[in-house]
């Protein structure tokens, strides 16, 4: 097979004939079979970066800035290296002449490049910014070391607000940009202007939408051997390793050839770990300065201060709507609240920029216009966490929506809708997403069903009698997924994205099937060997997949944005359909009969109306690999095949309703129920999409209701343990429903969608819109930031007794003309 | 996140312990159940140079019902939730403990930790003020006895020298006869307050209410009493002087604003959990 042809293009289409044929032998897809991976799980076993242990291996810890803004006067090394124990003390200046920097960008014409030093021991951007590094016998003498480091700061003025660091004169995190923003986009598709004039009403509003992240149970940890001979082996908890050896042998000056990346086990990743950090560059940097393997294993303080934040956008919202609740057009603008610098290598525009291009969802409007800046502040940089952007973005929309709904006496299920999409088809939007069907509407109709809406609104009513407030909060999304590349075009990242499988039958017939995704708890072991099982028309146990290092799977990209079904699924259907047709040309020539009648299924190739005409995988495997002149002539041995797979455009959808009660006195909101629908198209395992659901809307229950990394004016980080950064436990999180229906993607292969994201998108806002709408006899009560604690209830509480609304601020926004111009003057 | 260096020793006797305090006094801290001393210590927030682990003395743990409930200071958090002569004694101590940390921590931690430990956010303290606890105190060369209002003096600090360890906890009443109520509001199952209340009251067979502790946590630098409604509620039928007594409350504390809620915040909810607390007492006898 012409496999160099094929690989990594990107570009390579399959026959639909093929996936569609794969879905017709379908007897392991869509059951619910149990995961492989929980053994080892279950029974203590799981390796993850901190089970690594190496013959020599040293430690490191890291002396990171307690200043968010400083210039670094000096660091003196003394102390430290007179300790018994500590082998080396590493600043910026040590690693100039051999570590690279980091260039991010998104390539696109209105987004300066930040260029970096990778460990900057000179100037400090953020509370917990690395300034140098101890290497020691133990991470305990390591953490000494670091103690016994003495830091002058010569302080700076921290750039803590997002809106005035746009302002001209404000302090710059970096002088020789001459300013704080590295993108300014704007976009506009339809007559935003006319539809504004002719709507009878305009609304607007402000949303800040908090900082919180993964923090994953396992935070990061690098270990990095850089051996005699010249080759490196890195142990990261990565969900990317691949593109962590892409990215990081160009600063460590190195051949990717001579560079192995293992992430064997790692215990959340939840998009945080899909970037590259700078200790995978310095803790390789560490080792090959120390002749020594150097772990580091990061902990919680750092995880929390100075791994990476996500979804903090403040948006500034307009929507032109008519007296019946018809949405003609909406107009956002979108503040990215970045850190120090743009994660590598999204950057923070993996907030603003999809929150901005998903800005009309599935509602059919006739104009969309959108800006987004995203300026830097001296906080930890801003980067992607499951739902990125859509998250606030959806939050700004989706809270609107119900002010709206309460202001124009419409019920919030009746005005979505009256504005929705229709289901089924496929759909091109206003920004021009190209939509290939859901169940926009059906979504919302069976959560309907499942919570006994009408009761539950008469419920509510006696119960407010009853001086009792319940509330529901409705959240309806689409997800675009998968991560191609016209996926990501779409939502601004103009880049190639594709991922690959390859699949071989071994001499013996069991399975082999390798891809670049990464397995970190979403049981691709399970579900792509069940994709594999139906493809080849071999038994599920007959197959291991293979991912998480760099030396033993396929080159890819790693698992992100719910892509591995699709991308992952689709490259072995591809892979998979070749392997297969070679088997049966195989048998078929094995046991003289045409192609046509061969019937592969069970791992056996049975002759069709003859059944003790059959051969076994491994007399199969046999032939192909040793059968010499048995085998087909001019048929080479081996019986694998590599593929690749770039899907086009695809969007998931759904439904979460969130059931509140509120207790008046204290702001306590009693979160009792979420009630959701998901439409993944062809689904691969219910079971694990359970699962993805539940981990997914906990997570967004967090940012709703509980995590807020804060920091004060000064740019002190508040939330530096777990005491304060409140993830939702089990007593938090409710009893959660989840129903199905499958509206196979028109475009994809098998019509799998993407899914595992949905969650964290949707149920922060389904939370949001429940509280308000308990509340909402108490007057004009608006949200206007998350997350909602008690404290934030009982101010809305006062305000709206008070006869103003909301959480914050006080004042009308400005519309986003005014701002926009203030902002061109300004600068 | 790993301590700095420190000694550490383990005593096997309260005299030892004191001993050993007494020769390490200038920088020295007790180890019962570490659930908040050893995450300060990983964090180099508290850097002892010697620790002295007190889980090995036998006569520190234990529960006893003579007259009197002791306590003893390195009885795990779920021993005190399990027992029932606890639960005989004063229910309230049970319903407490419910809100105390969570499962992990209430298997380490200890009652007399928490006690010790003074964080005027925690259960414990409220408590022990709400009873009327008296700590037993042990020095080098002699025993104490402190009123729960003599011992917690601001955040993390009590009466005790640096040579002293927390023995038991004494509640002298029982509240077979009394009513009581604990309410707290948290950000999550298992936090520190943001606002608590532990209040228990005798009523006599006329409804009148005779004798009333209504402690507050999360809303000063100890847990305090909220005397001023304490003093409306005796003599008076306590549903009838629940939302006023609330109000006092309310006026008497001023507490202080973080991250988690502000000072007005605190104060909105003591009155509201005041209020809810006496509303229990006075309908149902007793509350979660």
């Amino acid at each position: 097979m012409a496999i160099q042809e094929t690989l990594n293009t990107g570009l390579n289409i399959q026959p639909e004939a093929e996936a569609d044929a794969v879905l017709q032998r379908r007897k392991y897809i869509g059951m619910n079979v149990l995961r492989t991976e929980d053994p080892a799980f279950l029974t203590g076993r799981g390796k993850y970066t901190d089970d690594v242990h190496l013959t020599g291996m040293l430690h490191a810890a890291f002396l990171r800035s307690a200043q968010p803004h400083a210039r670094i006067v000096s660091i003196d090394k003394t102390r430290a290296l007179a300790l018994d124990g500590v082998i080396d003390v590493i600043t910026g200046e040590d690693l100039e002449d051999t570590v690279g920097p980091f260039s991010t960008t998104v390539h696109r014409p209105e987004v300066e490049t930040v260029t970096r030093a990778i460990l900057n021991s000179k100037v400090a951007l953020y509370v917990g910014q690395p300034l140098a590094i101890v290497v020691a016998e133990s991470r305990y003498l390591a953490e000494d070391g670091v103690d016994a480091l003495d830091v002058e700061y010569e302080v700076l003025e921290p750039v803590m607000d997002a809106e005035k660091a746009l302002e001209e004169g404000s302090p710059l995190l970096y002088p020789e940009m001459g300013t704080n923003n590295f993108a300014h986009i704007e976009f506009q598709r339809g007559d935003v202007d006319e539809c504004f004039e002719r709507a009878d009403h305009v609304f607007k509003k402000r949303f800040h939408a908090g900082r919180f992240m993964a923090a994953p149970l396992e935070a990061r940890g690098v270990i990095a051997d850089w051996d005699a001979s010249g080759e490196l082996t890195v142990w990261s908890s990565s969900q990317v390793p691949n593109l962590v050896r892409t990215y990081t042998a160009g600063p460590l000056g190195i051949a990717e050839s001579k560079m192995r990346v293992i992430s064997e086990g790692v215990g959340g990743g939840f998009g945080m770990k899909a970037h590259i950090f700078d200790e995978e560059v310095l803790i390789p940097a560490a080792s090959q300065r120390v002749g020594a393997p150097v772990k580091w294993i990061e902990d919680r303080y750092e995880n929390l201060a100075a791994s990476l934040h996500s979804k903090e956008v403040i948006v500034y919202l307009e929507m032109a709507v008519q007296d019946d609740g018809t949405f003609l057009a909406f107009k956002g603008h979108y503040i990215g609240v970045g850190g120090a610098w743009p994660a590598h290598p999204w950057t923070s525009l993996i907030d603003p920029l999809p929150a901005a291009s998903l800005l009309p969802s599935f509602y059919d409007i006739e104009a969309v216009g959108w800006s987004i800046d995203a300026p830097m502040t001296n906080r930890c940089p801003l980067g992607a966490y499951r739902g990125v952007g859509w998250t606030p973005g959806h939050s700004a929309r989706e809270t609107m929506i119900d002010d709206i709904a309460r202001e124009l006496g419409i019920d919030p299920l009746e005005i979505r809708l009256k504005n929705m999409i229709p289901d089924g088809e496929e759909f091109v939007t206003v920004t021009g997403m190209k939509y290939d069907g859901g169940s926009y509407s059906a979504s919302m109709l069976k959560v309907k069903e499942m919570i006994d809406y009408d009761g539950l609104r008469q419920k509510q009513a006696e119960l407010r009698k009853e001086g009792r407030y319940i509330g529901i909060g409705w959240s309806p999304w689409v997800e675009p997924c998968a991560w191609g590349s016209e996926v990501a075009k779409a939502n601004g990242f103009a880049a190639e994205f594709f991922d690959a499988a390859s699949v071989t039958i071994e001499p013996d017939g069991s399975v082999t099937v390798t891809t670049g995704c990464h397995n970190h708890g979403q049981a691709h072991y399970t579900t792509l060997a069940q994709v594999t099982a139906d493809t080849l028309g071999v038994p599920f146990e007959s197959i291991r997949v293979i991912e998480n290092d760099s030396a033993t799977a396929v080159y890819g990209t790693g698992t992100y944005a719910s892509r591995t079904a699709v991308v992952a699924g689709g490259a072995i259907m591809r892979a998979g359909s070749e392997v297969r047709d070679k088997i049966i040309r195989l048998a078929a020539h094995a046991m003289e009969v045409s192609p046509e009648d061969i019937d592969l299924a069970e791992g056996k190739a049975s002759v069709k109306g003859v059944p003790d005409k059959v051969m076994t995988m491994q007399e199969i495997g046999m032939l192909a690999y040793y059968g010499g002149p048995n085998r087909i002539p001019d048929t080479e041995p081996t019986l694998t095949a590599t593929r690749s797979y770039d899907p086009p455009e695809t969007y998931s959808n759904g439904t979460i309703v969130a059931i509140v009660e509120v207790d008046i006195e204290t702001g306590k909101v009693h979160l009792q129920h979420i009630a959701a629908c998901e439409d993944c198209g062809t689904m691969l395992n219910p079971m694990v999409i359970d699962g993805q659901m539940h981990g997914a809307i906990a997570q967004g229950i967090g940012g709703g209701m509980y995590e807020d990394l804060a920091y004060d004016a000064s740019g002190q980080f508040l939330a530096s343990s777990l005491m304060d950064y409140l993830y939702p436990s089990t007593t938090e999180v409710p009893n959660i429903e989840i129903a199905h229906i499958e509206t196979p993607s028109t475009v994809t292969e098998g019509g799998i969608k993407g899914m595992g994201e949905s969650g964290t998108i949707a149920s922060p806002v389904a939370c949001l819109n429940a509280i308000a709408d308990a509340i909402s006899p108490f007057g004009d009560i608006k949200i206007m930031k998350s997350p909602i604690g008690p404290n934030d209830v009982r101010e809305m509480l006062r305000a709206a007794a008070a006869g103003s609304n909301g959480s914050a601020p006080a004042t009308q926004p400005a519309d986003v003309e005014t701002r926009l111009s203030q902002q061109a003057e300004g600068a | 996140m790993k301590p700095a260096p420190f000694k550490y020793a383990k005593a096997e006797t309260v005299a030892e312990a004191t001993a050993l305090l007494d020769q390490h006094a200038d920088d020295v801290k007790v180890l019962a159940g570490g659930q908040s001393l050893i995450p300060l210590m990983n964090m180099r927030l508290a850097r002892p140079e010697v620790l002295i682990d007190i889980t090995g003395i036998d006569e520190l743990s234990g529960i006893e019902v003579n007259g009197a409930l002791t306590i003893g200071a390195t009885t795990r958090h779920v021993e005190v939730l399990r027992s029932n002569e606890v639960r005989a004694f004063a229910p309230i101590i049970a319903a407490a403990m419910r809100h105390v940390g969570h499962v992990g921590v209430r298997t380490r931690g200890t009652f007399g930790g928490s006690v010790a430990h003074a964080d005027p956010a925690s259960e414990i303290p409220a408590i022990v003020i709400a009873l009327d606890g008296e700590l037993t105190v042990a020095g080098p060369s002699s025993e104490r006895t402190v009123a729960a209002a003599d011992y917690f003096v601001s955040t993390f600090t009590t009466d005790m020298e640096e040579n002293e360890i927390l023995t038991a906890v004494r509640f002298p009443y029982p509240l077979d006869r009394a009513r009581w109520s604990f309410h707290e509001v948290a950000r999550r199952h298992g936090d520190f307050a943001l606002v608590g209340v532990a209040a228990v009251a005798e009523v006599d067979d006329a409804g009148v209410c005779t004798r009333a502790r209504i402690a507050l946590s999360g809303v000063s630098d100890v847990p305090v009493r909220a005397t001023a409604a304490e003093e409306l509620v005796v003599g008076s039928t306590i549903g009838e002087v629940a939302a006023e007594a609330g109000r006092l409350a309310e006026r008497q504390i001023d507490p202080g604003s973080d991250f988690h809620a502000s000072a007005e915040y605190r104060k909105e909810v003591a009155r509201a959990l005041v209020t809810r607390a006496l509303n229990d007492m006075a309908t149902k006898g007793e509350a979660r």
